[in-house]
């Protein structure tokens, strides 16, 4: 390619549509262009697929170091609008895809489009044919890579080219390794990934890892072995998750931005925000005010009431005071209806005697330092006890679970009233109910996504955690179920959670918090060696250490390097209730994978590229704007 | 049986009802400090702590955890690997005793002893600074639980009084002991190392399927 001085170019085609491209390119999306195939002629013998739209021309003192290769993360300094500095546009405007990035490529529409993956169930690039079709390309990949195809679309081609470094490895860790007794548990380490990506991925790395650590006594994998490890390799990167990103692939997330913790809301910024009926005019923004800062203390008792959907946000002053009064007559209801048992119907009810009991006894292990709870016969505690006991009669279903009871007590503490202090709680249940699971699956799908998101910020830390028997998060356990309550003092808890309940910046960010905390505690973890129980312990151990206005702010850095980051999978976006790629999540059915971040690219106006299915939430559009207006 | 000169970690867990008592009978032995109210305990925690014995040291891990059974997918991998289970009861809480044999079954579930090998369990009814009105479980009851189930070591302790706390802790370590030596004694061709590997394995892929289920 004459425009690319160290590469020799193998193949071209030219009437190239870029139908879909990463975020960094979306502006050619729709533009024809020319396909090339070509050769680094350095050492390293590097091989790309590369597309340049049909009017560039790139002037020669471009190196090729300065075009965009597909799937490093740029450090861009973006505005807070979404636009890119203007030099930056005209800078990179071919697609270089590295040999070694592609994951699968699949035909599509009768040989006229192929789409490249990159393993993680995003999609690199799809190109389009406008005359000709995609058969003499098919054959050179082919021909230059070894792929094979997919078992359950035919259109799929999974690449598992000798040239990637990984698998070389994976290749000589198995052979050096004698696994040939051990090796079916190897094979089905694979074949489990694609169905339970997370639970095997730490038993599988920690299993390598013991393999490794055995003495290898030299002998190579029979033909049968290696044919049978080839497929579940195959049929592993056929159904490839993020998993193989997190630990194989490292990619890089973009740089952290400080967002810098802003003062609570004030009683004036209420009041200013409610019209003469006292009705919340712009709820959007006092959320955003909230989640920045907090709440100021004397507002408290009435904020949160609206935080925890006591309070609807666009009632007004009249209605709530009507809610008000049949809110009270529910309560005392309910209260009535355990309040009325008689001594037999207790002795015939065993669920209920044993809820009871363990009331009971929670409350008087509850906060019981405090002045407000503290001393015996505490009217306080009578109270905490009551509204958990009216909760049984509420949701006798869900009944009492451990952990409820720390919820409850800083509410009960602000608002003081019995009723009110009842009704916020229930918002805040229903906030983290699953917290409480019969089965703790609530807790086990926190656990696991808090070592997806790990795994994508910090693969190393991960890693390490994987191979420390550690990968399963547990030591977060307390922190997840009552939201940093036994770790923070209480006016910290209380501001933590009004900030959380904003529900800002994106759904789960408590988890980012967790990951925020976990790479603060890194450097003590890996340089200390510490296995299982030690990061257990020295995580049980942070209780009272922690800074909650630094964790915010870090957790909120991590969330935009997140969200800005181009191998962001369909599976964080899940977790963080971002608008996902395509409807469906399994890998290899989708073709058009539009890009959550076109709106933002065109500062809020419409995509300017041609994709289905852009699905941006109101909320986060409000949201989006809603920072804007508070920083520009 | 073990070398002398070594220091030998145990791994110690304490189950039994909420509100027995467990974290209370830990922080007592470790730390030999009372704290009426102390919160209840949420996930898993655990503290080290060296017990002398006949010249021997031992370092006990010892391993709280919550009560509750809807905890019990979240508590059950941390059984595996257990040398010694201490299963707690309130002698004033006739329910917490009666929930000692579904404590037990629950540990033999997922701790993944070995077969006819006996455990070393001990039973501990604590709170036994109570006032006698207030008792519900008599040492008597106690005593024939345990005969009738094999168990040889039981006491009723007090966290709050500081009473038979040690002497619960090292009661353990010298039925442990027994144990210990007399599977020496069948099988002498068991020996620690291969044996602590083993579980050590077992441990991780415990816990893996726990979390999975």
């Amino acid at each position: 390619m004459e425009d690319c001085e160290d590469c020799e170019e193998i193949f071209s085609q030219d009437g190239v549509l870029l139908k879909q491209a990463p975020a960094t390119h979306i502006t050619f999306v729709n533009t024809i262009g020319t396909l090339y195939i070509s050769e680094s002629l350095n050492s390293n013998k590097k091989r790309f697929i590369e597309w340049k739209p049909n009017d560039i021309t790139v002037d020669s003192d471009i190196q090729d170091q300065e075009w965009a290769v597909v799937n490093t993360i740029q450090k861009r300094t973006r505005t807070l609008s979404g636009n890119y500095p203007p030099d930056y546009q005209n800078r990179i405007k071919c697609i270089k895809l590295n040999f070694e990035d592609i994951k699968s490529f699949r035909i599509a529409n009768k040989s006229r489009q192929i789409s490249f993956y990159d393993g993680k169930a995003d999609c690199l690039c799809i190109f389009g044919f406008q005359h000709g079709s995609s058969d003499v390309l098919l054959s050179i990949l082919k021909r230059m890579l070894r792929v094979s195809v997919s078992k359950r679309d035919k259109h799929l081609y999974i690449v598992y080219d000798a040239n990637f470094p990984e698998f070389q490895q994976l290749d000589r860790s198995f052979a050096e390794l004698n696994i040939q007794h051990d090796s079916r548990t190897l094979w089905s380490v694979f074949k489990n990934l694609k169905d339970h990506p997370y639970e095997t991925t730490f038993e599988a790395f920690s299993k390598v890892t013991d393999y490794v650590y055995r003495s290898p006594e030299q002998r190579d994998l029979d033909d049968v072995d290696r044919e049978n490890l080839n497929r579940s390799i195959s049929e592993y990167e056929n159904t490839t998750t993020h998993s193989q990103g997190d630990y194989e692939v490292v990619a890089k997330v973009p740089e952290r931005k400080d967002f810098p913790r802003l003062r609570p809301l004030s009683l004036e910024q209420w009041k200013g925000h409610m019209n003469s009926e006292g009705k919340i005019e712009d709820v959007e923004s006092v959320r955003n005010l909230i989640f920045r800062g907090g709440v100021t203390p004397c507002l408290r008792s009435e904020v949160w009431k609206f935080l925890l959907d006591y309070y609807p946000w666009s009632s007004t002053e009249l209605e709530r005071q009507k809610l008000l009064a049949s809110k009270s007559d529910e309560y005392y209801n309910m209260k009535l209806q355990w309040k009325r048992m008689t001594k037999t119907q207790e002795d015939n009810f065993t669920d209920y005697r044993e809820r009871k009991s363990l009331i009971e006894k929670d409350v008087n292990r509850t906060d019981r330092t405090l002045d407000f709870y503290a001393g015996d016969n505490n009217a306080n505690l009578q109270t905490l006890n009551d509204i958990l006991m009216t909760y049984i009669m509420y949701n006798f279903d869900l009944g009492y679970v451990q952990g409820m009871s720390d919820l409850l007590s800083p509410i009960l503490m602000l608002l003081e009233s019995e009723v009110d202090s009842f009704w916020c709680f229930v918002g805040f249940m229903n906030k983290v109910i699953r917290n409480f699971d019969i089965d703790q699956a609530g807790m086990k799908d926190q656990l696991s996504n808090l070592h997806t998101l790990l795994a994508f910020v910090n693969p190393q830390l991960a890693n390490y955690l994987d191979t420390h028997d550690s990968g399963n998060m547990f030591f977060c356990f307390r922190w997840l179920l009552v939201w940093f309550k036994r770790e923070l003092s209480l006016e910290d808890v209380m501001r933590f959670w009004e900030v959380l309940w904003t529900g800002y910046p994106c759904e789960n960010f408590h988890l980012l918090v967790c990951v925020a905390i976990l790479e603060t505690e890194k450097p003590n973890i890996i340089q200390n060696n510490y296995g299982f129980t030690e990061i257990l312990k020295h995580v049980n151990d942070l209780n009272g250490k922690l800074d909650m206005a630094v964790m915010l702010n870090k957790a909120e850095g991590i969330f935009y390097q997140i969200k800005e980051s181009d191998h962001l999978t369909d599976n964080i976006r899940l977790i963080l209730g971002l608008p996902l790629l395509q409807s469906q999540t399994s890998y290899g059915s989708h073709e058009q994978s539009p890009f959550e971040d076109s709106a933002e690219l065109s500062n809020g106006t419409q995509p300017c590229c041609s994709v289905d299915n852009v699905r941006i939430s109101p909320d986060e559009v409000a949201y989006e704007r809603s920072i804007n207006s508070s920083f520009l | 049986m073990r070398s002398n000169s070594k220091n030998t970690l145990l791994k110690v867990v304490i189950l039994g009802d909420g509100g027995v008592g467990k974290s209370c009978l830990m922080n007592r032995f470790v730390s030999n400090q009372f704290d009426e109210h102390s919160f209840h305990t949420i996930g898993v925690e655990f503290l080290n702590k060296d017990i002398e014995l006949d010249g021997e040291t031992y370092t006990l891990q010892i391993w709280d955890t919550a009560g509750q059974e809807r905890f019990k997918t979240l508590r059950t991998p941390f059984y595996r690997g257990s040398d010694i289970c201490m299963l707690t009861y309130a002698v004033d809480d006739k329910s917490s005793f009666k929930n000692i044999e579904m404590w037990r079954n629950e540990f033999l579930n997922y701790a993944d002893v070995k077969e006819n090998g006996q455990f070393p369990f001990i039973v501990v009814g604590n709170k036994s600074d109570v006032p006698v009105e207030e008792r519900e479980v008599s040492q008597l009851e106690l005593e024939t639980w345990c005969n009738e189930n094999s168990i040889t070591s039981c006491i009723e302790t007090s966290a709050k009084s500081a009473s038979n706390v040690q002497e619960a802790f090292k009661m353990a370590v010298q039925y442990w002991l027994r144990l210990e030596s007399r599977a020496d004694k069948i099988d002498p061709g068991v020996n620690d190392t291969v044996d602590l590997k083993k579980k050590h394995s077992d441990n991780r892929s415990s816990c893996c399927t726990g979390s999975s289920e």
